[in-house]
């Protein structure tokens, strides 16, 4: 039983960190109908950032969290604005771009960091609370705390503001939207925006759960990509629940199956999504194009 | 609207394919066309992962390599000839090694350095046996005397020299029977997996826990709660550098106190800096390079580079560099000889290395003995006694 416990709170954090990667990548897929290839690349850009920021400058973690989340926006715009002449022409070629956006940061990051990788310590030193025998890291606590923030925020956004309502209206019909004046290319980048924000909070919030090396950001892709895929690509409780489902997951078939444990995950995947193909909360009122 | 979920799920496989394919086909690194003949330098190529989560291993490798090379390039070279060190990258993966040892074969490389990954090398050596080009490895995976190559050379101990003097310090002179394993499925977990055991098994100890991860793995929860439970004193690990420390530091969250043990990666800093020097504490270490003050040649090793790099010296790339002074030992001996005789040269050099004496045997392996020792302070030191 103690087991069983452990390994579920060991799962949720990672799980946690699953759910915001898996939260960019459905915001832009609702929103453009395009997955963005190059989200678990803007992982790791993310997860330098901060840690540079954090460890070479100095700053706060929570400061330096901040501002690399505003620069990995910024690199949102700048791949959304390239992409953009494409957009409503060839979806096929969009999808190229991203991938090509991927390798080019993966790039830069060895470029400007270098190949090695590096340890950034944790920025709640305390020690584990311990709970009837289970042990549960001060930190882990902080990663699902800022998780549920930054999830209520996006919500928010989406559902009370005008911009945001103008961004659930693209991703329901464009043509309709672009109709009633609202400006599909701002909707996009917005999103790309605030997907790329997305990626950079999971990047800085796993450095110190993990080690940051470029090959960071692609193991957290594919696993943040199954995460959305499970919960309902685009739904956004789908992908919170996708991530902590694919992070609880991997912990127990780490503990049952050992060596074979990723393969037993990944065949769990399949199986479910051969079942419900549209993920647990699959929406199809987003599909488009 | 089924079509826009089917392009999800391709895509999906488009994305697990994509990162296949670039982990596959890129390889950046020299691409120098001369040919192998006998005047212009002498091409010799260095093969490591540059990029990728094994890559502090590449870069170490490298340094210690392009080290001994500039050593003798600023001596005037081999035989009047300069020395050309070719770098590939290998990503630590062996479809890419395997694509990197057809590569260094047509670009007429006579010898190979690296890789620092056992299965990577083994992947490479039939093709680099075919092609003759003799290969100094800083693997350590019993699996490549295995291989049998002729070509293949080891520039320290196997898994097997490794932990049966780890096996020797925490069983016979400590007394310790309650051990715990934890390793990966990889290539040196594997090899780190059998040699360990097979030493315990000889001196009739059963580990209390015989833990298998994926290499890839992040969460460590489930395992190590097992563990706790079996409240075993000392937790040998066989995995590499930064896998090691996560295993590490999220054992000491889960509140476990025991000693942990391991070979060559938990002597190095990134091993200590992913654990938290705190929480790698007290880990014993099996190595056959302890530290850079050891001896007159490693304090001199170490200064040439620290000055060179400036960062401290340590066990990859003090082996590397024993590898390249070796290789280019034969090479003069051999007066530049090439394929079979190279290899015949090397097989014959006995050289008094930071490592240690080597003196090959038919294996390919130079070295047979490790030193223990621990780390304090965030530093890996002898152990005393």
């Amino acid at each position: 039983m103690q087991i069983t416990l452990q390994t579920i709170i060991g799962g949720v954090s990672l799980g946690a960190v699953y759910a915001l990667v898996a939260l960019g990548f459905s915001l832009v897929y609702r929103t453009m109908g395009l997955v963005n290839f190059a989200h678990g690349n803007v992982v790791t850009v993310g997860a330098y950032l901060a840690s540079t920021f954090y460890l070479s400058t100095k700053l706060p973690f929570a400061l330096a969290m901040l501002v690399a989340i505003a620069v990995t926006g910024l690199i949102g715009l700048i791949i959304e604005r390239v992409l953009r002449p494409l957009e409503n022409r060839d979806f096929d070629l969009m999808l190229i771009g991203t991938i090509g956006f991927g390798i080019v940061l993966d790039a830069l990051v060895i470029m400007i960091w270098g190949a090695t990788g590096r340890a950034v310590p944790s920025p709640v030193p305390s020690a584990p609370i311990e709970v009837l025998g289970l042990r549960i890291r001060t930190y882990d606590l902080v990663v699902l705390a800022i998780a549920a923030v930054a999830t209520v925020l996006l919500v928010l956004f989406l559902s009370r503001t005008k911009r945001g309502a103008a961004m659930q209206a693209v991703a329901m019909d464009h043509e309709a939207a672009t109709a009633v004046g609202i400006h599909v290319g701002r909707s996009n980048a917005i999103a790309f925006m605030i997907g790329a924000g997305l990626a950079a909070l999971a990047g800085g919030l796993v450095g110190p759960l993990l080690y940051v090396s470029p090959a960071l950001g692609g193991t957290l892709g594919i696993k943040g990509f199954a995460a959305a895929i499970l919960g309902g690509f685009g739904s956004i409780p789908g992908a919170i629940a996708g991530g902590l489902a694919i992070g609880i997951l991997d912990s127990f078939t780490a503990g049952h199956f050992q060596g074979y444990s990723e393969l037993v995950t990944f065949l769990v995947f399949t199986v479910i999504i051969m079942v419900r193909p549209t993920g647990i909360f699959g929406e199809r009122t987003v599909n488009r194009a | 609207m089924f079509r826009r979920r089917a392009t999800a799920i391709s895509a999906f496989a488009v994305f697990s394919a994509v990162s296949v394919i670039l982990a596959g086909c890129s390889a950046p690194g020299s691409d120098d066309k001369s040919s192998g003949d006998s005047s212009g330098p002498i091409k010799i190529a260095l093969v490591d992962a540059q990029s990728g989560q094994l890559s502090s291993l590449g870069a170490w490798e490298l340094k210690g390599a392009r080290l001994a090379v500039d050593e003798w390039n600023a001596a005037g070279g081999v035989n009047g000839r300069q020395i050309e060190l070719g770098v590939f990258d290998d990503q630590g993966d062996p479809t890419t090694g395997t694509n990197l040892a057809r590569k260094i074969d047509s670009e007429g490389y006579i010898a190979m350095i690296g890789t620092a990954e056992s299965a990577v090398t083994i992947a490479m050596a039939p093709i680099l046996k075919q092609a003759e080009i003799p290969n100094i490895t800083s693997g350590q995976s019993p699996g490549l005397v295995a291989a049998g190559s002729e070509f293949l050379f080891l520039n320290g101990p196997t898994s097997t020299t490794y932990d049966e003097t780890l096996a020797k310090h925490i069983v016979d002179k400590q007394g310790t029977k309650s051990i715990a394993m934890i390793t990966n499925n990889g290539s040196y977990g594997k090899g780190e997996h059998d040699a360990f055991l097979k030493a315990l098994q000889s001196r009739s100890v059963t580990p209390v826990a015989d833990q298998v991860v994926t290499t890839d793995q992040k969460d460590f929860s489930a395992v190590l709660t097992g563990i706790r439970q079996k409240n075993p004193k000392v937790i040998f690990l066989g995995a590499e550098e930064v896998e090691s420390g996560l295993i590490v530091k999220q054992a000491r969250d889960l509140g476990i106190t025991a000693t942990f043990a391991g070979a060559a990666p938990q002597g190095t800093p990134v091993f200590i800096d992913t654990a938290g020097a705190k929480n790698a504490e007290g880990t014993i270490v099996s190595s056959p390079y302890l530290g850079n003050d050891i001896s007159d040649a490693s304090k001199k090793f170490a200064t040439a580079y620290k000055a060179k790099f400036n960062e401290e010296a340590e066990l990859h790339g003090a082996k590397a560099y024993d590898g390249t002074q070796i290789l280019l030992a034969a090479l003069k001996t051999s007066n530049v000889a090439t394929g079979k005789a190279l290899a015949d040269a090397i097989r014959a050099t006995k050289y008094q290395g930071l490592l240690g004496n080597f003196a090959f045997d038919t294996t390919g392996v130079g070295i047979s003995a490790t030193a223990i020792g621990t780390i304090q302070n965030g530093k890996l030191v002898a152990a005393a006694g």
